[in-house]
């Protein structure tokens, strides 16, 4: 007897994945998506949960829009929700510059519909009463929030088996063999899974598997720094940033306050992320306090690394994968959590044969030039 | 009658600390959290989820059950010792 | 403070004392460091300096031998950083910690872990009230506070610091109200041909059964904690008879026994949060008391310049822990060149068959201390299991029902680990529950090792700094 011959496989269990697969699924594909670890525990599952505008690439703000209201509303088309909170959210300058390239910034964001707008320190305290003195100014927006990113991967898992998806945790795909009008997947340790179409959509880890096709583009490995406090008296309400986008601070429900804001840490795809740098640290954790002094009050609780992908251009790669008939990849979208489920929407709609309501994101502008041949 | 072992050792003599503005009564040497245990002060906080009592539990820094505050940072009471006039506030409540 | 050295020993017990004397005898720059006030570790813990020990205080074997290793390392010349608590340490060697002053890192090209075990208790329904505390923490009231417990503590769990704690409640002018013991008489006796390697402890066994049994204390074989109540003026425990695999007997629960304190301890399970953080590779052994390091016989890790020793390698007890920081101690002056290969094993042959014999007794010791998985198995739904988080049993049971298949992603679903001491009160629990599910704790897994080590407090990790003072990088992308 032979392997069950599914509609599609999906490679890569994070939001961008377990999306496409859960609107395949319910789409009527017979669906199997795989992942090497438990669905969303890389970067899907350890980021700052971050549902800001304020740090979105300007031209995707319409995608993140699309996004934050996806997630806000998951217990309803997702089953359970990841803890989802909307709120305001500020980006603030400390300097003069910061304050040119708050300007800046607000109005590139706001030509592509984000509702910021510039308003001063006094406007910004009012708002967020625990700010620091020094602000000098802040870009405002309406719409902002968070969610807790631990839970996502709770939150699909059962979304998928209701939607009669196949989930296989711990299956480490190694490669991808053509042949009988489909592929096979290789699978460390088991048999290998067939499919008709496939969907690549592991984050850092799309390089080396666009390379199971015979198609080589670049995939940088970004290596995010997260910290967590210990609990603390309301101390904040809103999401806060500053201009340069190297800061994100939100405290939860919880009491609980996460920094984030892509300081770097040590790590590459193969090893995960590695090892704090300790004058990352305390540099991230000096600019949370400077701008809400109160944390000095708590402890840092836990520090961890996510995995973030970013392709040449920093735009994301989500559409047909060129020369591959029935293969597809989504990824490297920056701040992907937010949009990841739209995307996610827009990608199933393009394997469903349905009109995406929004552009996709064509990979073939990133191919290099020496790409092996494909797939045989 | 008091936990203190009295033949073993010679303490210094006692100092006052402060828990939530009440005086408590300390040798020099002892910890916070045994200061407060002999004194029958027991209960340091409560759980942020249930909001049940809790105490010092493991006494070696590692359990955090015995986190009150002093001079206004969060501090295991296992780990800190006493001086005159420290002042501990219990019921962290977050 | 900061600076370079040849070696770095974290935690001053038995065995960083013996790794950091070893290593400076060959000559090597050694620094310890260690988050009390001076060396002992847990096990030979010394009364606060500020404390005289009166001259007609009673003769204690554990204190002569604390003082004696106080000594050795203070004579060595190794530097020293107690009241430091560690909460990184970074490959290549860097440590970075925090003192009263602040921040401060080392740098060493070898690290030494000597960072002893962490009390394991099975949860109960009140294990979380206050009065209940560990049997290690009673151990530290006793030995260094030269405190009481309580009047008439009821001391419960498994191991030899059932009858130590016990006798020195007594000799402190208390009266254990109960002891319960969940091994049985049988399981001591298994452990016999092993005692019988080191008499002189044997015979101080024997000589605390004989101390509680004319002092009139109730001693319980094969009986636990059904539940721990508070009461006007107490706490009242209900004891449970259990059977051979310390599984609850159905017609079990005695008496309750009025108390003013509980101490309760399961066995010890090994501290590895430094090799996990660097992601040194693990293997799991009950035996042993859980997760371990894997490590050579002569204690170097799977990382090159990473080495283990004590309890922190795998429980076996103060005497060997010693030994095995000698070894260690001396491995890492072979690996820096400081000590030739024959000039080594000259060294090292005879530590090597001191350590067998004292391993013997602490395996021994270790054995009947191990996690038996039914009494894990045995905690009811609604006891909480994850002191940090109120995670119950039941929710646990709920995640691994709907899928969670390893402890890390019982943590993200649960939050059950998440909290502040960062699972070391749950995790062996928690773990063994879902290796029921999944067919073992080496499938169910270890949690991933984070810094920092210990909660820092955010005014001591930030310090006094200006805006200037931000290393902020390059702009993100817009």
């Amino acid at each position: 007897m032979s392997a069950p011959m599914f509609d599609v496989a999906v490679v890569g269990g994070g939001v961008m994945g377990a999306t496409t697969a859960l609107m395949l699924a319910r789409g009527g594909l017979r669906t199997v998506i795989l992942d090497r670890g438990p669905l969303c525990r890389e970067a899907s599952g350890v980021n700052a949960g971050t549902l800001t505008l304020h740090m979105t690439r300007a031209s995707l703000i319409p995608y993140a829009v699309r996004g934050h209201e996806l997630w806000l509303s998951a217990d309803q088309w997702l089953g359970r929700g990841v803890a989802a909170v909307s709120t305001e959210g500020l980006s603030l300058a400390f300097t003069p510059a910061e304050e040119e390239m708050l300007h800046a910034r607000a109005a590139a964001r706001r030509e592509y519909g984000a509702p910021i707008e510039i308003v001063p320190a006094s406007r910004a305290r009012a708002v967020e009463p625990g700010l620091s003195d020094q602000v000098r100014l802040a870009a405002y927006c309406p719409i902002d929030g968070f969610a807790s990113s631990y839970l996502t991967g709770r939150a699909y898992r059962e979304a998928l088996v209701e939607a009669g998806a196949v989930v296989r945790e711990g299956a480490a795909v190694i490669g991808v063999d053509s042949g009988d009008g489909g592929f096979s997947l290789r699978i460390a340790g088991a048999e290998p899974v067939r499919a008709r179409r496939l969907v690549l959509a592991g984050g850092v880890w799309l390089e080396e598997m666009l390379g199971w096709l015979g198609l080589r583009i670049p995939v940088k490995c970004l290596i995010n720094q997260l910290v967590v406090t210990e609990r603390l008296r309301p101390v904040m309400r809103t999401v806060l940033s500053v201009a340069n986008g190297l800061l994100s601070l939100k405290q939860f429900a919880n009491g609980t306050v996460l920094i984030g804001g892509g300081w770097q840490g040590i790590g590459d795809p193969k090893r995960g992320g590695v090892q704090t740098i300790p004058e990352n640290l305390i540099g991230n954790t000096r600019l949370a306090r400077w701008v809400i002094p109160a944390l000095a009050e708590t402890r840092v609780a836990r520090i961890w690394l996510g995995l973030e992908a970013e392709t040449a251009d920093a735009m994301p790669m989500i559409g047909a994968v060129p020369g591959v008939p029935d293969a597809f990849v989504i990824g490297s979208v920056h701040s992907g959590y937010t949009s990841g489920p739209y995307m996610g929407r827009l990608l199933a709609d393009l394997i469903l044969g349905r009109e995406p309501e929004r552009p996709l994101f064509d990979p073939s502008r990133l191919l290099e030039p020496q790409a092996a041949p494909a797939l045989t | 009658m008091s936990l203190r072992i009295g033949h073993t050792v010679d303490r210094p003599g006692a100092v006052t600390i402060t828990v939530d503005g009440t005086p408590v009564s300390a040798h020099p040497g002892e910890s916070v959290a045994a200061a407060l245990f002999a004194a029958g002060r027991r209960r340091l906080r409560e759980s942020p989820r249930a909001g049940a009592p809790r105490g010092m539990f493991c006494l070696m820094g590692a359990c955090q059950e015995c986190v009150v505050i002093v001079g206004g940072r969060r501090v295991p009471a296992c780990q800190t010792p006493v001086s005159e006039g420290l002042a501990v506030t219990t019921g962290v409540p977050w | 403070m900061s600076g370079a050295y040849d070696l770095i020993v974290l935690g001053a017990g038995p065995a960083g004392v013996g790794a950091a004397v070893t290593a400076r005898s060959h000559g090597l720059s050694v620094l310890v460091v260690d988050e009390n006030e001076t060396t002992g570790g847990q096990v030979y813990r010394a009364t606060p300096q500020a404390f005289a020990t009166r001259a007609d205080a009673p003769a204690n074997p554990d204190k002569k031998e604390g003082a004696g290793q106080r000594q050795s390392l203070l004579a060595s010349g190794a530097a020293v950083a107690f009241r430091h608590s560690v909460w990184q340490v970074s490959p290549g060697y860097r440590v970075d910690a925090v003192g009263q002053g602040g921040p401060v890192h080392w740098s060493a090209p070898a690290v030494i872990a000597a960072t002893g075990t962490t009390e394991r208790v099975v949860p109960f329904p009140g294990w979380t009230l206050p009065g209940v505390i560990g049997l290690a923490a009673a151990t530290i009231l006793l030995k260094s506070q030269q405190m009481l417990p309580g009047r008439r503590p009821v001391i419960a769990g498994c191991g030899p610091l059932l009858a130590a704690v016990a006798v020195a409640v007594l000799d402190g002018g208390g009266k254990p109200a109960a002891v319960l013991d969940l091994s049985g008489p049988g399981d001591w006796l298994a452990a016999l041909p092993a005692l019988a390697s080191r008499p002189d402890l044997a015979l101080r066994g024997l000589g605390w059964v004989v101390r509680l049994k004319a002092a009139g204390v109730p001693v319980h074989f094969r009986t636990g904690i059904a539940a721990v109540r508070e009461t006007a003026d107490g706490l009242a425990v209900t004891p449970c008879r259990v059977d051979a695999d310390r599984r609850p007997l159905p017609d079990g629960a005695g008496q309750d026994i009025e108390t003013d304190c509980v101490a309760v301890g399961h066995g010890l399970t090994p501290g590895t949060e430094i090799t996990r953080l660097l992601r040194a590779r693990h293997r799991f052994d009950a035996a042993l008391g859980g997760w371990v390091a894997e490590h050579d016989a002569d204690f170097r890790t799977s990382l090159p310049g990473l080495y283990v020793a004590g309890d922190g390698a795998g429980i076996s007890g103060a005497a060997a822990a010693h030994l095995q920081g000698q070894l260690a101690g001396l491995a890492v002056a072979r690996d820096l060149g400081r000590l030739g290969a024959d000039a080594h094993e000259t060294a090292a042959a005879p530590v090597r068959k001191r350590l067998a014999a004292a391993q013997r007794f602490g395996r021994a010791m270790a054995r009947l201390m191990a996690l038996r998985p039914a009494h894990a198995a045995s905690v009811a739904p609604d006891t909480v299991v994850c002191r940090c988080e109120d995670v119950t049993r039941g929710e646990i049971d709920e995640a691994v029902a709907a899928g969670a298949r390893d402890v890390n992603q019982l943590k993200a679903w649960t939050r059950c680990g998440m909290g502040p001491c960062q699972g070391r009160m749950c995790g062996e629990t928690a773990a063994s529950l879902v290796a029921e599910a999944v067919g073992s704790r080496g499938a169910a897994g270890l949690w991933t090792g984070r810094a920092p080590l210990r909660p820092v407090p955010m005014d001591l990790l930030t310090g006094d700094f200006t805006y200037a003072d931000i290393p902020l990088p390059k702009a993100a992308p817009l």
